[in-house]
Formats: C-alpha cells, structure tokens, sequence
C-alpha cells in the first residue's frame, strides 16, 4: 500500500493576525498535519502574488496567504490589496491549469486558532487530493 | 475616410514646430506587405507619411522605450515634445502611460487616427502568399483592399484583419490633440468567445495546452520589448538580484516569465496585440492578456487607458471587492 | 571589515516544550552544516540569563554577525534577543528567529515529521539571516506646539493643560466664538451646575493663557508632515472687524439695518441677531463679526447711504477691505477636538417636526429654558407674528430619536439624551409647577456617577416614564397628539400634549470628511473618527501624533469628554516633552537608481508616507518615488505593488523571502 501523499506547503502570513491567531492554536495545543512552512511578513499586503508562483517553482504543493479580516489590517488598508492582487493571480492561476485546491488564502485573526487549524487541514487535504505538483517545479540545483 | 493630404499637411506643421523634438508615424517597408516606423524630423519628411490597414506597429512604445543616454556635460537633455500618431489602441496606451507617469500629457501630442481594422500579416500572407514588391492597402467599408501588382483585390474584413480589430471596441482614438478624420463606427464587441471556451476546458486540457505553448518559447524577450506598457527601468524579468525567473529557457522558466509578465499586465494591457503580432513562435499570448483583462472588467468594472484620472486598478480598492474564494 | 556573515544558531529546548517534540540534538547537528553557519548550539532556555549569555559570548569570541534562535514565536522574545545583540555590539536586526514552538511542537505530535519540519524552518531562517542588513532607528525632533482643531469643552480642556505643561498650544476654531455646543447648555447633569457659569472661566483662561494662540473664525486648511514636524496652514477668516480696535461693545449691532431680523444660530433660529454680531454674550473673545452672507453692503455692494455700523463704531474697528489671512507654523502633535452635530429630526417625519411649531428639539428647549436665551428663560409657546404666547402645560419627550435607529443610518446609542432628557424634564418641573411631563423611552440609561440618583430624583418630582417609543405625532385641535404603546402594561396610548421635545441623539459633523482628508483619518462603523485600538488606545489615531478627543471620536457627555481630553493632551505632551520620537527601522526604501516613477507605491500607501521626487539621473530630470522614513510604518504594501522591486521593505526584502521559499520548498 502506497504512502500517502505528503504534500509541500508554503504559508504566507501576516504578523498581526494570522501569524498570532497560529501562535494560540500553538499554545491551545491543537494538532494539525505538518505539512504547512510559514514564512512570516507583517501584513499580506507585502505578499507579492509571484511569491506563489515562485514558490511553486521552488517545489511546493501548494500556497496558503492569510492575514487580517478586511477593516481591520494592523495598517488599515495592506489587506485590501492583497485581496484585489489575489483575486487577479487566482483566476490567472486556474486559467494556466494550476489546480484550484492549490491555492488558499483566509483571513483569520489573532483569536481564531481554531480557523487557522481548520485553514491548514483543508489546504492538506485538498492538496493530497491533486497529488505532487511537478508542472512548475525547478529541477534541484546541485550545486 | 482616410485623408492623406491632412495626415501630412498636420504632420508638416507639428514637426515644423520649435518645441516638437520628432513625429513618430508609420510609412511603407522595405517589402511586400511591410510597414516600419517612422521618425520624422524635417517637415520635407512628410511625404512618407501612410496610414492604412497595413499599419500595425503600436508607436506608443518608444514614447516610453526611448533610452536616455547620459547627458554630456554642459549639455542639456532635449526636453521637447514627441508627436505621436495614433490608432484607437494605441492611443489607450498613450493614456495609460499618462496615468502611470510613464509620460506626461504635455510632453506628447497626439494625432488621432481612426482606424478600420489592421491586418494579421499571418492571414495575408496565406492568403497572398511570396509577394515581395511593395504592396499598399486602403480600407473600403470595412474591407480591404489590397493593390498588389497584379492589380487591386477586396478582400472582406473576417478572413484579413487582426483577430483583436475583429472585437475593437476603441477604434476611435480615446484621447487626441488633433483628429486627422471623422471616426469610424465601432463594428466589434466583445464577447471573450475564445476566453470562455478555455475556461472550461478541465484541469488537465489547460495544464498541457499551456504547457504546450510556453514550450515553444525561444525567450527572445520581444513581447516583453514590444509591449508599451512594459518599460521599467530594471524590469523583474531582467533582475538577477533577487533572480525571480533564471535565464535558462525550459518549461518552467517559460511559465513563470509569461505569468510573471501577464499578472504584471493586469489592469494595464490594452489590447493592443502587439506581443502576439511580434511573437516568432507564434505563442497565443493575448489569451492569456485577455483573460486577465476580461476578469478586470467583469469583477472591477474596470478598463485601463479609457480616463486620464483614472487610478492604476492594483494600486486601489474597494471596501466592497469580492472576496468569495476567501476562507 | 569581514563582511562574511558567521551565523550562529541557537536552538531552544524550552525546557521539553520543544525537545519533547523535536529532536533538538538532530536540528542542532543538521544546522552546523548550513551555509555560513560557525557555530550550531541547543540549550534548555534560551531567553534565560545563562541562554542569551552563551549567544553573547559567541559573538564575542567567535566575531558572529548574525544570530538564529530556532525557540518560541518571535512575538514573544524577538525583543529580548534583540536587546542581547545590542548589548554585545552587534546591531539589533541580525537576528532571526525560528518558531519550533507554537508553530511546530506544540501542533505536532510524530516526531520525525516535527524534526523534518523544524530543520526546515531553521534553514529557512539561516537562509534569511545571511542577507540580513544592519538597520537603525532614527529618531526626529519634535517641535514643542501643538495644533489643537476646534475650540469646544474638549479642545478648550486639552489645550490649558499642554499650555500649563510649558508647551505652546495653537487653537484654531470654526465660530467666531470658543464654547461649542457646552455653550447652548443651560444646566449640565446631573449636578444641575450652570454650563455657562463652568465653562466660561476655561474660555477666557484659553484666550488669555500666554501659551495659548487662539485663532477663531478660521479654519485648518493644510496639514502635511508627519509626527514631531507638522506644517500647519490656517486660514483666519475676514470679520471685516478690526480686533485690535473692537471693544465689544455692540453699538454697531444695535444701530445696523438688519437689527434682530436674522436668525441667530446660537438660538437655534427661534432669537435674532444683526448681520453684525457675536454669537452669545458671553463670547471669547468678545469681538464683534460682520456676517459676509447676509451684510447688505458685502452681497449687494452698498447699504443704505453707507453701513450704519461704521458710523456707530467709536474706536473705528469696521473695515470691509479685511481679507483672509493664511498663517504657518510648525507643531509636533494634533488634537481632534471637532464635536458633533445634532440629529436633523426631520429625517423622522412621523415626529412632524417640520410640521408643527410645538415640536421642538432637546437643545431647542434647552434655548428656551436658558436666562440668556429668546424667552429670557421661560417656557413660551405660540410665540409666532400674531399669536398669543402661552405656558404649555403637558409635555412630552421623545427618547431615541436617531440614534438606536437602522433606518436613519444611527445604529448607536448617543448616549447623553437619557440623561438631558431627564434633566429637561426635572427643568420643566421647576419652571412650570403644574406641568404634566412623560417620558416615552426605551431603555434608560443612568451609567455614569451621580446619574442614577439623578433619575430617581426626577421620577420622584412626578415626572412620568412610559415605556414605548412613539409611532407617530399628530395635530388634533390645537393639541399635539403622541400615539406609542406603554409596553410594560401593553396599553395603547394617545395622549393629548401641548409641546412634545425630541431627544436627538449625537452624530459626526457633516464637514468631518474635510478633517478626515486634512489628516489621513479613518471613520469608525458609526462614522465618527476611528481610534487607533478601542481598547487600548482609543485617544489615538493610526497617524502618529494625531489625537482625538471628544465627541468627535463618538458621543459622549462632559465629563467623558474632559477625561479624554486630558487623556489626548497627556499623550500630545509625552511627545513634546521627550522631544524626539523613534522612528521604525523596518520601512521601505526605494532604489532610485531603477525606480521609474509610476507612483503606484504613492498611491498604495495607507499613511501617505511614499512622495514623488525630481532628481538628476545622468543629466537628465526624472521622477522617482522617496520614502519619508519617520511616517513609514513598515507594512510592505508598496513593495508588493512595485512592478520593478525597486521599493524593497528593510527586513523584508524580496532577495530576502525568496531564499526562504527556496528552502520550505524544498530546492535548497
């Protein structure tokens, strides 16, 4: 019986709000799979949409944005774009035949450790569900 | 439609201007169905001046391509004006490279030409096929007419013009100083038939389709070269410090340059076609500029290079945006 | 300089908290053959004494450059360790940190999948550390003054204690008079203390306060800098009056064309005034305003054989040649003292404000009630060209009239009507002895010291409450006739009143907008001006340096708004006496040299921080964007909308995240 799919998850998120609300689901003790890499930025609006893309050249399975409920980004308007600028990569993604369950992005904030947990296990799942992503990936750089 | 003598009488007077540097217009190539660009310094220059359906090079890209070479000392930089002559497209790049600052409004003067439709060069040529000597064409109630040395044929718009002028909905000029004619009626709309049936195709017949396509890619950097909006002064897809895309031309190198360039089109790319036109393998570019296009319409009720005081679509937001693929 | 980075990297066991997890020998090992890493170590508490010695140490002997603690959320010691570096020499920011903590042990439980991951995150942040720069916190002087708009309870309140502090205070209002709305008020609850009688000492200590410029009749039209260097343009309207010569007097009032014949706005339009004027008597400063819409010889050019006023004036102060005058300073810190205005209870026509003369709003009673207003204090009504007045006898008050209310956009509770409302009502108890007052409420609200006695007081002197809120106000005979539903006995009411008030709630001003755009100021849901954190912070706005107090930032009463005024002049004055401010050190900065100028990073920036600049690019002038580094707050939204990387954020560079894609992903 084959293993199951570990997949490869890359997770941008926001100091303010995700970034804290992961940190009480840390100290909540929840469990959830160990597939998802956080890369701290302080607010999604730093998150350059080609992030995505270049972290699926890098070799992940699939990409988690998230941050502050829209009205309340720690600066008032980060989220915002993010959100425009996701929208855009999102239906540019889906039109080149990059999966949908690939990409997720949730606004979850410092108190919702729960939602963050519910956010990782969905990304996990799904990304199972479509298997390894070998489309963008780079071949390893020996160096 | 189409008066020449007014196209170079104007042309005359603006190039005979003090504060005018050049013109920038289009006159006949060196064969067959070509057209180059041309910059007009002298007035007597004049009568090289065309415009017809031949005419497919967007000019708005050297108002912003143009390299500024260091000034020697005790010189100063030529700040004159730049005259440009339009189509409708190409007059929506003009404005959007006004409201980013690329250029300022009163560093161009615009000369409107209302156009009919260009042809797609592929199309003509299969359908003429080994013609070299110099060949012209005019417009003739939205067909064209083609005067080859064998003399003139007519040849109806659908099997000739460019697919964009196809679904032009700006063949007048959006913004213009002076008007060379009277507008021409919109003949398109559009409907992103082809958009739409590549949206539903599944996962898989999009992921090779694509694949399939930016494979061919040579990486000859000429859509990125050609594309008016598409002049930064070290562009992403250049940099190698940080290198966002390597040099090296594979799949997924190629993937990455044209989603790169494609997201940095969005709420930019007018249209115009001329990455398509300039591509040598043929790559459908504007499918996927398109597409990106059609979202911005249809999510944010916004269409770049229409409104001088327009803001850059990623550059704003509405406290309303959709948000329905957010958990 | 060796600029090689040495990286060392810290691995916590946080007691088993990680180590129970994690097996922090195997990251110890796999980290020692990083890149660039010298030196690879664990320890059971890394942010203990002993912990961030061993970190101390190493940067001394071993000449590390840059530091990994792979340990708990940076959120929780990225100060500490921070503070460690500085100690040792080392600049504060090359530092990283690993969360094996919150985010890895503690969510995990198999242990080689924790460890795998936990390698992971120590590479990643390995791979940042190399390319961290050193970065400083620049501090700018503050300029010891502050700008303080609007000259109300609120303004007047914080502007003497600044001033008392030793700082200079610049205070720019609207009216040709201090006071605001506290002015109109007869008696404040629930003490009954005349509002004049309290307030009028702070307006003359205001305009004769030697730290304090008054400016009234004018108006802030610029605002631009940032914190600690403010650049203040106001604009000191024309009163065609010469203030240095006017003695207030009121001579030229008396003798003007128009005497008594225009409504008075202090009044609420039911007194008159002269087109010239001051707006109460008590008015500070005391000087006299020839209102430019309706002065007969500024709309129409000329006024009789020639302006009475002038004739009347003694000291000759009238001058119609005055013109607006534009002052300019400089100040380190803005208070938002702008007030509210009154709900317009025309927007519930069912009350029939506009209607009948007898409906009357809380601060149009409140005129009547007052000794200085039209009716010299008492209760009249029918006081209209040809009518007899008469004392009314049944009274009724309307509560929650636009406020708790979805259908006038006023969802809130203003918070101050119960409380007028019930000192109205023991008002209209004592002016009118017989009088039949009720209340027709919805809920009471008593909250504050003293307030609930005060209600009971009221009820006692026989003023009657019912429960229901009014349907509808209509005529019947000459009576006014308040159809609602007593729902404690759910009995259906009419009753036949002689003057029914409406207790109208609180809302923002309607030129707020221009203060909002002056300042980079957010509405709150409500629409009055957002505080930086409710909480925690509700004095503050999200532009350092900018306060607000008062009902501008939502309604309350007297003593709130003193409290809170004292709370914004606190925080102006530590700014102004620490004399320097600290500014973020993780903010964006352009590369010149690439940028093209598009403005996009202009246009994104949440606090206006990024302006476009000419410079000299090898001879010829181009446009390029700047970052001004003391109002940057380091989000990084610009940086994701430079289609060039030419605007990076320190800390969180491009080249800096991309290596740690590099590594979760997997190809490093």
């Amino acid at each position: 019986m084959s293993e199951q799919f570990k997949p490869n998850i890359v997770a941008f998120l926001c100091n303010w709000c995700t970034y804290a609300g992961a940190d009480l689901a840390g100290t909540s003790r929840m469990q959830y799979p160990a597939n998802v890499h956080i890369i701290r930025v302080m607010c999604t609006g730093r998150i350059n949409p080609l992030f995505v893309v270049n972290a699926f050249q890098q070799g992940a399975d699939g990409v988690i944005i998230s941050g502050c409920h829209p009205g309340d980004c720690h600066y008032m308007e980060g989220n915002f774009y993010a959100r425009r600028r996701f929208t855009m990569l999102r239906e540019m993604l889906e039109y080149v035949g990059v999966e949908p369950e690939r990409f997720h992005m949730s606004w979850v904030s410092a108190s919702e450790g729960a939602k963050w947990k519910d956010v990782v296990e969905e990304a996990v799942e799904s990304a199972q569900k479509v298997g390894p992503f070998d489309q963008f990936r780079r071949n390893k750089i020996n160096w | 439609m189409v008066d020449l003598e007014k196209l170079r009488t104007v042309a005359k007077e603006t190039v005979s201007r003090d504060d005018v540097k050049y013109l920038i217009g289009w006159r006949q190539g060196t064969y067959g169905f070509r057209v180059s660009p041309h910059f007009m310094k002298e007035p007597e220059e004049a009568e090289k001046l065309i415009f017809s359906p031949l005419c497919s090079n967007n000019l708005a890209t050297y108002l912003t391509s143009v390299e500024k070479l260091p000034v020697p000392r005790g010189e100063e930089p030529d700040t004159r004006k730049v005259a440009l002559m339009v189509k409708g497209c190409d007059s929506r790049a003009v404005v959007q490279q006004i409201v980013e600052q690329g250029i300022k409004r009163e560093d161009v003067i615009i000369i409107g030409c209302p156009c009919d439709g260009i042809v797609d060069l592929n199309k003509v040529k299969e359908k003429f096929p080994n013609v070299l000597e110099l060949v012209q064409a005019r417009w003739n109630n939205g067909n064209v007419v083609f005067q080859l040395p064998e003399g003139e044929k007519e040849v109806p718009r659908e099997e000739v013009l460019a697919d964009k002028c196809l679904t032009c909905r700006y063949p007048n000029p959006v913004e213009a100083d002076v008007m060379l004619w009277e507008e021409v009626k919109t003949r398109g709309s559009d409907e992103y038939a082809d958009i739409k049936e590549m949206e539903v195709k599944d996962v898989q017949e999009k992921k090779s389709y694509w694949q399939d396509k930016f494979s061919t890619c040579i990486r000859c950097y000429s859509c990125r070269n050609v594309c008016p909006m598409c002049y930064c002064e070290d562009c992403i897809l250049d940099r190698l410090n940080p290198n966002w895309i390597f040099r090296s031309v594979n799949a997924t190198e190629n993937m990455a340059f044209h989603l790169t360039r494609a997201f940095h089109l969005a709420g930019r790319c007018i249209e115009c076609g001329e990455c398509e036109r300039v591509c040598p393998v043929d790559i459908p570019l504007m499918k996927l500029n398109r597409k990106l296009y059609k979202e911005t319409r249809e999510i944010f009720d916004y269409e770049p290079g229409l409104d001088l005081e327009s803001k850059p679509l990623l550059a704003s937001y509405r406290p309303d945006d959709q948000e329905d693929f957010i958990l | 300089m060796n600029n090689k980075p040495k990286i060392g990297v810290y691995v916590c066991h946080c007691g088993i908290n990680i180590s129970k997890t994690v097996d922090v020998e195997a990251v110890t090992e796999f980290a020692s053959h990083l890149p660039y890493v010298e030196v690879a170590r664990n320890y059971s508490y890394m942010c203990s004494d002993p912990g961030q010695l061993l970190i101390k140490e190493d940067i001394k002997n071993q000449g590390l450059n840059r530091i990994v603690v792979a340990s708990c959320s940076p959120r929780m010691h990225e100060l500490t360790f921070r503070k460690a570096l500085a100690e040792v020499g080392l600049n504060p920011y090359y530092l990283e940190m690993a969360n094996l903590r919150e985010h890895c042990s503690w969510v995990h439980q198999d242990r080689e999948e924790a460890t795998i991951k936990a390698k992971k995150l120590v590479a990643a942040a390995a791979a940042k550390a190399r390319l961290l720069e050193p970065l400083v916190e620049n501090e700018v002087d503050v300029e010891p003054a502050t700008l303080i708009i609007g000259g109300g309870i609120a303004g007047i309140q914080a502007a003497l204690d600044i001033a008392s502090a030793g700082f200079k205070v610049y205070m720019v209002e609207k009216t040709p008079s201090v006071g605001g709305k506290m002015s109109q008020l007869d008696k404040t609850f629930p003490t009954l203390d005349c509002s004049a009688c309290i307030l009028t000492p702070k307006m003359v200590d205001v305009a004769s306060h030697p730290n304090i410029e008054l400016m009234t009749y004018s108006q802030v039209e610029e605002v631009s800098g940032y914190v600690g260097n403010f650049e203040v343009k106001v604009r000191k309207k024309a009163r065609y009056v010469d203030v240095n010569k006017c003695t207030g007097c009121g001579l030229c009032a008396e003798e003007c064309r128009l005497h008594n014949r225009i409504p008075s706005e202090f009044d609420m339009g039911m007194g008159k005034r002269s087109a010239i004027y001051i707006p109460f008597p008590q008015a500070v400063p005391a000087k006299y305003t020839i209102d430019p819409e309706r002065c007969l010889f500024l709309t129409r050019g000329k006024c009789g054989k020639g302006p009475k006023c002038i004739d009347a004036c003694l000291p000759g102060a009238i001058n119609f040649e005055q013109e607006d005058e534009i002052v300019e300073f400089k100040v380190g810190s803005v208070i938002v003292a702008t007030g509210y205005d009154l709900f317009d209870p025309s927007r519930k026509p069912e009350y029939g404000y506009n209607d009948y003369p007898n409906v009357l709003t809380a601060m149009e009673l409140e005129r009547l009630v007052s000794a200085s207003g039209p009716t010299g204090g008492e209760i009249l009504l029918g006081r209209g060209k040809g009518e007899e007045p008469y004392i009314p006898k049944e009274i009724a008050f309307i509560q929650c009239v636009g406020s708790r209310d979805a259908s006038c956009g006023n969802e809130y509770c203003s918070r101050v009507c119960c409380m007028y409302t019930a000192k109205l009502a023991h008002l209209m108890t004592e002016k009118i002895p017989d009088a039949n007052v009720r209340v027709y409420y919805m809920d009471v609200r008593a909250f504050g010291k003293g307030f609930e006695e005060f209600y009971d007081r009221v009820r006692r002197e026989g003023v009657h409450y019912i429960r229901g809120n009014p349907s509808e106000v209509f005529k019947r005979g000459d009576k006014l006739v308040v159809k609602a539903e007593d729902t404690l006995t759910a009995t259906p009411l009419e009753d036949e009143v002689d003057m029914v008030v409406l207790a109208v709630g609180l809302e923002p001003r309607k030129d707020a907008r221009e203060i909002m755009d002056l300042l980079r100021l957010s509405q709150s849901g409500d629409r009055f001006f957002l505080e930086a954190h409710p909480k925690l912070a509700p004095v503050d706005t999200a532009t350092d340096g900018v306060y607000l107090a008062g009902c501008a930032q939502g309604p309350k009463d007297i003593p709130d708004t003193v409290a809170q005024a004292k709370g914004a002049a606190s925080s102006a004055l530590i700014l102004l006496s620490s004399g320097k401010v600290k500014v973020q050190a993780q903010i964006s900065s352009v590369d010149e040299s690439t940028c093209r100028g598009c403005g996009f990073c202009v246009e994104i920036c949440p606090y206006g921080a990024v302006d476009l600049v000419t410079v000299n690019r090898m001879g010829h002038q181009v446009q390029v964007a700047r970052v001004n580094e003391a109002v940057c707050k380091g989000c990084g939204a610009c940086v994701a909308g430079c289609l060039s990387g030419s605007i990076q954020q320190r800390s969180f560079k491009d080249e800096q995240i991309l290596p740690q894609i590099a590594v979760l992903g997997g190809m490093r």
